[in-house]
């Protein structure tokens, strides 16, 4: 169970992260989206006691992260898979955590063995690519057994093979009523893993819930020949819309009425469909825009 | 019942099995794992200590450090056995030799075990891991203090032995204490000066956070002090001139300027460690 609360992070007088708050509830896998530089990872950071919060709080299982004796033992963090001392072995890295969580080495070669990395424990992690340094952060990350799940980025770097293997792994994680938080920048990557999603955006959250109401989305997809005279047609029949970026619209209407109105104005269409979380991936896209324009 | 039921048993010194009835989640993964995993406690700082001393030896940088000391002291030392040069044998003279290799590399052992989490970011990790962050930055003095408390006595080992064979090849018994100072008082100087040094390089790692950075402000500054302060401040240079602190300590001899000496090493070493331990329990991780 995680609990941020109106989590605020300023840098002098710019806002990181404002006002951000959501929950992660025991059995369930929550995507943390939102383009680079939103906000994710300074929330995450504050969620883990490594950045202290100009406002707000979060608690780990009903307990601020600072005041867990043994926090391994109970929520596994990997908050930057890159951040590892490349001279340690793979072996020698996850053994460091182990006896700093108190449980024995073997668990470690354990650990390694279930990320895939037990022919690889010997070499240096320097030699690791970032795909293996994503997997040795998951073994340390569960080392010490714990209930909750931080990672940020996990799939980065990951060959889709390694996606594959890392949802199987995170869904059992929550099957057996642990909790899950991961970040993305990519919806794609995390769409058929997470079942809860939180989105942000400059620092705000801009859409949470379930995946599965989220991706309902509401209204139409269609796309004509030509774009303004379908807009004209939609307009005049009444039917709220929202120009996409490929020249398509979303309209608040069902797929027979928008193709009544275009039929009605001899519009010839391309393509007619019912959204399907189309408006949320427009929302990224626009996120990402938006910051790429302000960068 | 949920997975919150965990941390009751990682509540610090408690090693009671979880209480009767508390989650049945944690306990269907524990069923799960063929190692059986201990109650969860508190870290207690002497864990902290030894793993600190473990990260040190555990990456060639790390080891390579400790090699080349030894190395440089052994090259000393041979060296000063094939040049005796007739003048009389003594503990002093081999360790004159041995010493300077550790009094140059020893303060990096300091640094480094203050800087390399921040320069590797594995501070990521390790702060995630331990959250209360004063506890880890002494456990790393400790073992930085301990570590060089090791090196040196290897070498001091080292500088005895050829300081006897010396006196094999020369055909007398070889000196080990001086005039005014017997042979463990004079240990005793060098130990005390070595572990300040140390502790100053580990300051001075806290301060700066970065392996590079840290070694060459902390050969850099204070020499450029010694250099400079005379010209500037005349005699009155002495109350800031750490070396030279170092030397009346190690040499336990201080003249009259005992105050002098003090306020040195205040400056150079208690306020920069105290200063470290503040800015390195606020630095923000990334």
């Amino acid at each position: 169970m995680i609990t941020v609360e109106n989590l605020t992070k300023r840098y002098g007088r710019t806002v990181a992260v404002s006002d951000v708050s959501f929950t992660c509830e025991p059995g369930t896998v929550t995507g943390f989206l939102g383009p680079n530089g939103a906000g994710k990872s300074t929330t995450l950071r504050m969620l883990t006691g490594l950045t202290p919060p100009t406002s707000g709080t979060s608690t780990i299982a009903g307990r601020r992260y600072a005041d867990l004796p043994n926090p391994g033992r109970v929520v596994g963090v990997m908050l930057d898979a890159a951040a590892q001392h490349p001279g340690r072995t793979g072996r020698e890295t996850v053994r460091l955590s182990a006896a700093l969580l108190g449980v024995p080495g073997t668990r470690a070669d354990e650990m390694l063995a279930r990320v895939g990395l037990a022919d690889a424990a010997k070499r240096r992690v320097g030699q690791y690519s970032l795909g293996m340094r994503q997997r040795l952060g998951i073994a340390t990350a569960l080392l010490g057994d714990p209930a909750v799940l931080i990672l940020d980025e996990p799939a980065n770097g990951m060959d889709p093979e390694g996606i594959r293997w890392m949802r199987g792994l995170l869904q059992d994680f929550a099957s057996r009523g642990g909790t899950v938080v991961l970040s993305s920048h990519l919806l794609g990557e995390v769409q058929a893993t997470v079942d809860q999603l939180v989105v942000i955006g400059r620092g705000r959250i801009v859409a949470s819930g379930p995946l599965d109401e989220l991706l309902a989305g509401s209204g139409t997809l269609v796309r004509g020949l030509d774009p303004s005279g379908l807009n004209e047609a939609l307009t005049a029949a009444g039917l709220p819309l929202e120009p996409l970026l490929d020249g398509g619209f979303r309209v608040d209407a069902g797929a027979e009425q928008v193709g009544r109105a275009a039929a009605a104005a001899g519009q010839v269409l391309l393509e007619l469909r019912e959204s399907d979380g189309a408006g949320l991936e427009e929302l990224f896209f626009k996120l990402t825009a938006a910051e790429e324009q302000a960068a | 019942m949920t997975p919150i039921d965990t941390t009751r048993s990682t509540e610090m010194t408690t090693d009671v099995a979880e209480p009767a009835g508390s989650g049945t989640a944690p306990r269907a993964r524990h069923t799960a794992m063929a190692t059986e995993l201990p109650p969860a406690r508190g870290q207690s700082f002497l864990t902290l200590v030894r793993i600190e001393l473990r990260k040190s030896v555990d990456t060639r940088s790390g080891r390579v450090l400790l090699l080349g000391i030894l190395a440089l002291a052994l090259a000393g030392l041979v060296w000063r056995l094939t040049h005796l040069e007739n003048e009389p044998v003594s503990f002093a003279r081999f360790a004159e030799v041995s010493l300077v290799g550790v009094r140059m590399l020893l303060p990096v052992i300091g640094i480094m075990a203050m800087t390399s989490e921040w320069t590797q970011r594995t501070a990521l990790t390790t702060f995630t891991l331990s959250p209360r962050r004063a506890r880890v930055q002494l456990a790393k003095f400790l073992a930085a203090i301990l570590l060089s408390v090791l090196v040196l006595s290897a070498v001091m080992v080292l500088t005895l032995g050829f300081t006897a064979l010396g006196g094999l090849i020369d055909g007398s018994s070889p000196a080990y204490g001086s005039a005014e100072d017997g042979f463990w008082s004079g240990l005793a100087g060098i130990y005390l000066a070595n572990a300040l040094n140390v502790v100053m390089g580990a300051a001075f790692g806290a301060i700066l956070a970065q392996t590079a950075i840290a070694v060459v402000v902390y050969f850099v500054a204070p020499t450029l002090w010694s250099l400079a302060a005379p010209e500037v401040f005349g005699d009155r240079a002495d109350w800031l001139d750490v070396f030279g602190a170092f030397g009346r300590i190690a040499e336990r001899s201080f003249d009259g300027k005992l105050p002098e000496s003090l306020t040195a090493v205040a400056v150079w070493i208690v306020i920069p460690t105290i200063v470290g331990f503040w800015i390195g329990n606020r630095r923000e991780a990334k």
